[in-house]
């Protein structure tokens, strides 16, 4: 579903201050897998994760999103794989201040063509599928982490993708809420969802769930390791 | 494409806009400012050479003065009669006007005569006009009849050029309609004029020449200046064009003394242009990251700018508009009004030009929207990736 092909990524390439965040990667994943990016800061897992969700491209070499290669698409349909395939939750979250919960979940449809009524309907199941539905009319800000991370949830799984990407999404969060969140993505997976997780949280890549391992080092696949 | 995204879009953008309300309410307060000060100018400037157009419409198209080493003269009345043998001229009527000082209220009167050209003023009169053999009576201005308190039964005193003092009794006084024309204005018969002023019979202020055919008044004009090498036509379209510029210089004062909150505008829309705060710079990120594409952000951005700049526009002309015809452009009409101390308190008619409305809105709305779509179109351009990383 997604491959990787010798993958490298510069950043301020040819100034002085050029870095190398991934340097010739190549993996494999596979639909319905649950997927960890598992390494230290500065190994170049965020990098990998917005290679992959069309947030950046590749300096050189290719990402192959379905049988699409993304590497090389015009901004404009980056943008339309961005949308209709991933779903992403960040790091901070990300969530948008001074705005609704049900406001931030409906972010991503905004410039759709579904009318308002329906997007309105389709962001309170969803808040409500994650517990949150009571909260629709809460400013972001007012929300404990907790919730504000399944806000984040809510807004990544209302384009219904059929990819999350989550970038070290227990950094803030306590043990209870990790759990909480780990085993909501549990429920995504079994929905025939692909989980792909970039951390170096071993509550994360330890868990039994978790079938497929990047082990990442200076920007370079260290190890691979799949389960099952 | 359906109406529905762009009403998504806009959706959203007035949620933003609220949430930021306090600078957003700074930027239409000055937004506001400017156009309201902007907008005063243009519509009063532009309604006062309206008014002295329609003032001037009934005027004589030719004026003949007397000079004298380049100063005005009294003109003898006897030329009238060698003017009248040109041919194309109809009618040759002697005007008699002038300022007279009042130490009293410090302020100049502008004196007439009353005569035949006065007869359309009639209608704006409460009471009458003096006749034109009734001496010791007199029309007078609201401007006069308020700075000296007077009215239709009481009397005004003037001294004359020999310095002894002359009453005159009021018959009537100049309604608010017509202040522009009467507001300082004093009519009284033609005999007490020469008496006041001390000026000789068969003498008068000017000549005022009546043209058969309008397109020949130049012709004639070049005949009675070769005819009488010392005295100086006037054509009305010359005085025309002196109001027009007398008014556009003043309204070029007004616009230089509010410079400052041009240039306070100036520096916002510029400030605006040269960078976002990193907040925004974030949501960009955030939104592009999600799926928005660069025409969704850039589109958000041009509705903010729209609504700032549409509302700012519209309630500062509005203002500008209860101003000027409402309020008498208290705020800075001694500047544009006439030279005389007693100022005109009319009301004016709400003349617009809509072609001076949308060179200004085009010159205030696009720069702003322009100001904010440029940032928000380096931003979005930008890989979202990279955006979020600060």
């Amino acid at each position: 579903m997604i491959r990787t092909e010798n993958v490298t990524k510069y950043f301020n390439r040819n100034k002085p201050d050029e870095l190398v965040a991934v340097r010739d990667v190549s993996f494999e994943i596979n639909k319905g897998d649950f997927a960890v990016f598992k390494g230290p800061s500065g190994s170049g897992k965020t990098t990998l994760l917005s290679l992959i969700g069309c947030m950046s491209r590749p300096t050189s070499g290719r990402v192959i999103v379905g049988d699409r290669d993304v590497s090389r698409l015009p901004e404009r349909f980056m943008t339309e794989v961005r949308r209709n395939t991933f779903g992403f939750i960040f790091q901070q979250f990300n969530l948008i201040r001074g705005v609704t919960v049900c406001d931030n979940v409906m972010l991503p449809l905004f410039p759709t063509d579904i009318k308002p009524s329906e997007l309105r309907k389709r962001t309170e199941n969803t808040l409500d599928n994650l517990n949150m539905l009571r909260r629709k009319d809460f400013l972001v800000q007012k929300l404990s982490g907790g919730e504000q991370q399944r806000t984040a949830i809510a807004r990544a799984l209302i384009n219904n993708p059929d990819i999350i990407l989550a970038d070290e999404p227990t950094a803030h969060l306590d043990t209870h809420l990790s759990e909480e969140f780990l085993s909501m993505m549990k429920k995504l997976q079994e929905q025939e969802k692909t989980i792909i997780i970039a951390t170096h949280d071993p509550l994360v890549y330890e868990k039994e769930y978790v079938n497929l391992v990047i082990e990442m080092r200076d920007g370079m696949v260290r190890q691979i390791t799949r389960k099952g | 494409m359906s109406i529905n995204r762009h009403f998504n879009i806009l959706d959203y953008t007035l949620q933003s806009l609220l949430r930021r309300k306090f600078k957003n309410i700074g930027i239409i307060i000055v937004f506001t400012f400017v156009i309201f000060i902007t907008g005063s100018v243009l519509l009063l400037s532009y309604s006062f050479k309206k008014e002295a157009m329609l003032m001037l419409k009934n005027s004589p198209e030719l004026i003949i003065q007397k000079t004298m080493a380049g100063r005005h003269e009294l003109i003898p009345v006897g030329i009238s009669s060698e003017i009248m043998k040109i041919p194309g001229v109809s009618k040759v009527e002697p005007r008699y006007w002038g300022y007279y000082y009042d130490s009293l209220i410090k302020a100049n009167y502008t004196i007439l005569a009353s005569g035949e050209s006065l007869s359309a003023n009639n209608r704006l009169l409460k009471g009458r006009l003096p006749g034109i053999n009734e001496n010791n009576t007199a029309a007078i201005g609201r401007g006069v009849s308020e700075a000296r308190f007077l009215n239709t039964d009481s009397s005004i005193s003037m001294q004359t050029a020999g310095g002894r003092p002359m009453d005159f009794w009021i018959t009537g006084i100049f309604e608010a309609d017509s202040e522009l024309l009467t507001s300082d204005l004093i009519v009284i018969s033609r005999a007490d004029f020469m008496k006041l002023f001390g000026i000789p019979e068969q003498m008068a202020t000017d000549l005022a020449v009546t043209v058969s055919n309008e397109t020949e008044t130049v012709v004639i004009a070049k005949k009675i200046l070769s005819q009488f090498p010392d005295t100086r036509p006037i054509l009305r379209s010359e005085i025309i064009r002196t109001y027009d510029a007398v008014f556009g210089w003043r309204s070029g004062l007004i616009l230089t003394l509010f410079s400052g909150a041009l240039i306070a505008f100036i520096i916002l829309a510029w400030d605006k242009a040269t960078g976002l705060s990193a907040e925004e710079k974030q949501e960009i990120g955030i939104l592009k990251a999600i799926g928005w594409e660069t025409s969704d952000v850039l589109e958000m951005k041009f509705w903010e700018g729209l609504v700032i700049s549409l509302t700012s526009f519209l309630i500062g002309i509005i203002l500008a508009y209860i101003h000027i015809f409402f309020f008498g452009a208290s705020i800075f009409a001694p500047a544009l009004k006439g030279w005389s101390v007693i100022y005109p308190n009319f009301k004016l008619a709400p003349y617009i030009d809509f072609y001076q409305i949308s060179i200004l809105m085009s010159l205030t709305i696009v720069p702003y929207i322009a100001s904010t779509i440029i940032p928000s179109w380096k931003a979005s351009i930008t890989e979202p990736d990279i955006v979020m990383r600060g």
